[in-house]
This record gives C-alpha cells, structure tokens and sequence, in this order.
C-alpha cells in the first residue's frame, strides 16, 4: 500500500507551496522582464509588486457581458488552480515526504493536463464573446496537439524505473538523471509545458492579438484568480519536470527538498524567461511542428529508451 | 481512509454522476450537454478509483477529457453554431428513446437483484495496473502495442498531409483553387 498524507496536511502543504510558487512565479517574471529591459532590478518593488497588483484586482469592479453561462465562467479558475493542486500533490519533496503518491502517479497527471484543456475551454466559451471564444477554440487545437508529445515524453521516464508511480520515477535516478539518459525527453517537456499553461510564445489562447483572448471579459477577482491559476500550473509543471527529469531529490550536500526548490526555480525560469525572449509562435504553425515533429522525435525516446532497457 | 469518508464520497460521485447524466438531456445547448456528460464521467470514473481500479478511473478521466473537447469542436462545426449556445432539443424521437431508456434501466438495475455475486473477499493488488494489463492482453501484448503505434504514425501523416490545406496551398496565402483554364483569372 502506498502513502497517503491525510487531507488536512496534504491541503496545508500543497496549498501554501501553491501560493509560494505563484508568488514567486509573479516575481521571477518581473525581474526577467526588468533585466530584459536593461534596467537595475530594485528589490523593493520587485517583491511588492505582485501583492500591489493583486490587491488592485481584488478590490477592482467585476463587469460582466451580455447572457453569460456563469457557472461555467465561475467554475472555470477553480478548476483550473485545482488541477494544479492536483499535478503539484504528487510531487515528492523527498522520498517520504509527498502528499500522495498513488501507483498510477503519472496516469494522474496526465489526466489533470487533459482536463486542463477543459477548464481554458470552458473559460472562453462561457462569457459570450467572441474573442474569448477564439482563445477557446486556439487552446483546443494546441492542446490536442500537445497531449500526445507530453504523455509520451513522460512516458518515457516510466520506463527506467518500470512503474507509473512518480516517486519510483524519481527512485530510479540514483545513480543517472533522465536528463542525461534520455537527451530529447526534458526540452521536449519544456516546449510543451510552456504549451500547457499557455505561456509565452504559445500564449495563444490568452494572446495580446486577441486583446487577451479567453481572459479579454475577467475583471476583478475573476482576472486574478485565472492569472494565479496559470502561474500554479506552471509551478506545478516546472515541479514534475525537476522531478521526473532532474533527478528530484537526488543531489549532494543539501537535504532533499532543497534540492526538488532548486531545481523547481531553475526549470521556472527557464520557462517563464520564455516569455520575455521569443516571440510568438502561430497556431498553424505549433499543430505543424507538434505533429510532425514532436510526436516522432517523442516516439522515437520512447523507442530508444525501450530498446536501452532490453 | 475510514468508512464513513469513503461512503460521503462515493454517495457525492454517484447522485453527482446520475444528475449531471440527467442534465445531458434537460440542456438544450451541445456545449452545455458535453460538459455535463464529462462530469458523469468523471464522477464514474472517481467511484472506479473508490474501488481500487485506479488505472481504470484515471484513465477514463483522461480520455474523456480529450474525447469531450473534440466532440463539442466536431459537433459544433457541423452544426454551424459557432459557439453551441442556440437553443435546440437534445432529445429525438421521445417514444422510442423512453421506450429503450426504461428497459435498459430496469435490465441494469436488475442485475444486482439477480445475480448471486460471490463472496469472497480479495486481497487489495499490490501491481493492479501490471495484473490489468497482462489479464487484457495477455500474450497479445507485442501485437497491440505495433497496432497502436501504426495508428499513431497514420494519424501523423494525415495530418501532415492535411496541414497543407489541401490541393490549393497554405490557408495563409490565400489558399486558392486554380484556374480551370489555363491563362484565364482563378475564382477568388
């Protein structure tokens, strides 16, 4: 039988290690976007930033449109922040220490990346617009075209270890990170993480070219809520790459978790300083090069990873 | 987890699952109706890992998600109802569809009733997902796994076949059809 934190402590961790990495996602972003800018970063405002920016929100007055499904528009933050809980729970923090870690770990989080495409759609369809319905419409033709490179990039990692449990995928990189073992597999997750929370160059979904795309209607505490669960999910990405790729807590000198924050930080800013430094990519483009390219070159690490085991 | 937690959850997945299931019916819009039903699914699916078939629940999640977006897409394309939101029935010929409706519900429900269900307790699995797969496919295992990949390749090509928006050229340089005679203007 495997472990299970029990609820209230599992809410407790995963909830303030979700506000954590929101918070220090804002941060991170702010700063890459200063020195990108060729400005001094001030530490001061850098790290008030994000709590002045949420506090306008919050207190910010809600509008709304024209017949709107609201349940949906309601519904569609929440699931989004809970499916990062989701994927950022079974992340271990050490070998004992994780909320939950069920045998089928990875069919866990797959399933919270698939139903993350419902929450975006959800989103952009329910407030009656048009061009939040485009987002929404984008976001369905990316994330069927993502689906398939992720799982299989994942998938690869469970090959070493033979099990589908995350903490066995971590278990089994004593000796040899996945990074090294399969070379395609963490750029591969990158490109399709910063996909996922549609960050960056494949902010298609909620793009300035469509005056904010599925979020163009949020106002208010809707607005900071969808923007808190997007930085959640990309936590929660960066969290399970560093664990799946990185070795998680394997490391020298440190304690475990340290090790899992370092390398969580590292992959965040490589994904957020994305953002900052591409440009965007076309949906034409992306489903193009996502079929064509990703999914062979992700069939191809599963074979070869396959093959290295035999 | 104790009793009591596991019998609140599982009453919540099911009369949540029998409702939304409901609903899929009483909406008279394509993407409210496809929403419901992936919520049905999902509270199965909650109840499947209830019952230690952790792979099962998972993974009916997983590709119901996907199976949903793309059927409201499909749906809606077809239907020429940008955002699936005009009102229409989801309900066609009532007679029929109450008739099958009501035996198929009392056959199922019957089951319980009929069958004498055996009465041994089994040990929880320690490798469920492994003993699943080997009791689906057992030897075939090789066999299913090549078909799956073939099909993926398939469906790779087609769409890098597809992606060239057909015989006329990239969509984004105004894919047209070319002339029928030669030295004459194209339809735009």
């Amino acid at each position: 039988m495997r472990d299970y934190a029990s609820p209230g402590v599992a809410i407790l961790v995963v909830g303030s290690a979700l506000l954590a990495g929101v918070y220090a996602v804002a941060v991170i972003d702010r700063m890459i976007g200063v020195l990108v800018a060729g400005q001094g970063p001030s530490w001061g405002r850098l790290l008030a930033e994000p709590v002045r920016s949420s506090a306008v929100l919050a207190l910010q007055q809600r509008r709304t449109t024209e017949r709107p499904d609201a349940p949906g528009w309601a519904l569609a933050p929440a699931l989004f922040a809970g499916l990062a809980a989701v994927a950022l729970a079974l992340v271990p923090l050490s070998r004992d220490l994780v909320a939950a870690d069920p045998a089928t770990g990875f069919v866990v989080f797959s399933a919270a990346i698939a139903m993350v495409m419902i929450a975006v759609y959800l989103h952009g369809w329910s407030p009656n617009s048009a061009f939040a319905l485009h987002g929404a419409y984008r976001y369905g033709a990316q994330a069927l075209s993502f689906q398939m490179p992720f799982l299989l990039a994942m998938l690869a990692t469970a090959l070493p270890a033979q099990s589908l449990s995350i903490v066995d995928i971590v278990n089994a990189q004593e000796s040899l990170w996945n990074v090294v073992r399969q070379p395609a597999g963490l750029p591969l997750y990158l490109v399709v993480g910063v996909a996922v929370s549609f960050w960056g160059p494949l902010n298609l979904a909620d793009g300035a070219d469509l005056a904010g795309g599925t979020s163009v209607e949020d106002s208010g505490l809707a607005r900071l809520l969808w923007a808190a669960a997007r930085a959640a999910m990309l936590v929660a990405i960066a969290a399970m790459g560093a664990s799946v790729f990185l070795g998680g807590w394997w490391g020298p000198w440190l304690p475990g978790a340290a090790w899992v924050i370092v390398k969580t930080t590292a992959l965040l800013i490589v994904l957020i300083a994305s953002g900052h430094l591409l440009a965007r990519v076309r949906i034409q483009q992306f489903v193009l090069i996502s079929w064509v390219l990703l999914i062979p070159l992700a069939l191809l690490n599963v074979f070869v990873s396959g093959a290295l085991l035999l | 987890m104790n009793g009591l937690l596991t019998d609140a959850i599982f009453w919540v997945f099911a009369i949540g699952s029998v409702i939304t299931a409901f609903r899929v019916f009483r909406t008279d819009s394509m993407m409210r109706a496809a929403f419901y039903l992936l919520a049905s699914f999902a509270g199965v699916g909650g109840i499947l890992v209830l019952l230690g078939a952790e792979f099962l629940g998972m993974v009916l999640i997983l590709m119901m998600a996907g199976e949903m977006l793309i059927m409201a897409i499909v749906m809606v394309m077809f239907m020429m109802n940008p955002a699936g939101l005009n009102p229409m029935w989801m309900v066609h010929q009532h007679r029929i569809a109450v008739a099958a409706g009501l035996v198929s519900f009392f056959a199922l429900a019957s089951v319980p009733f009929l069958v004498d269900f055996p009465d041994r307790p089994a040990l929880r699995p320690e490798e469920a997902t492994a003993e699943l797969g080997t009791e689906l496919l057992g030897d075939s295992m090789l066999v299913f796994q090549t078909a799956g990949v073939a099909l993926l390749s398939t469906m790779v090509g087609a769409i890098a076949i597809a992606n060239r928006n057909g015989r006329f050229g990239e969509a984004e340089d105004g894919s047209q059809e070319p002339a029928a005679e030669p030295g004459t203007e194209s339809r735009p």
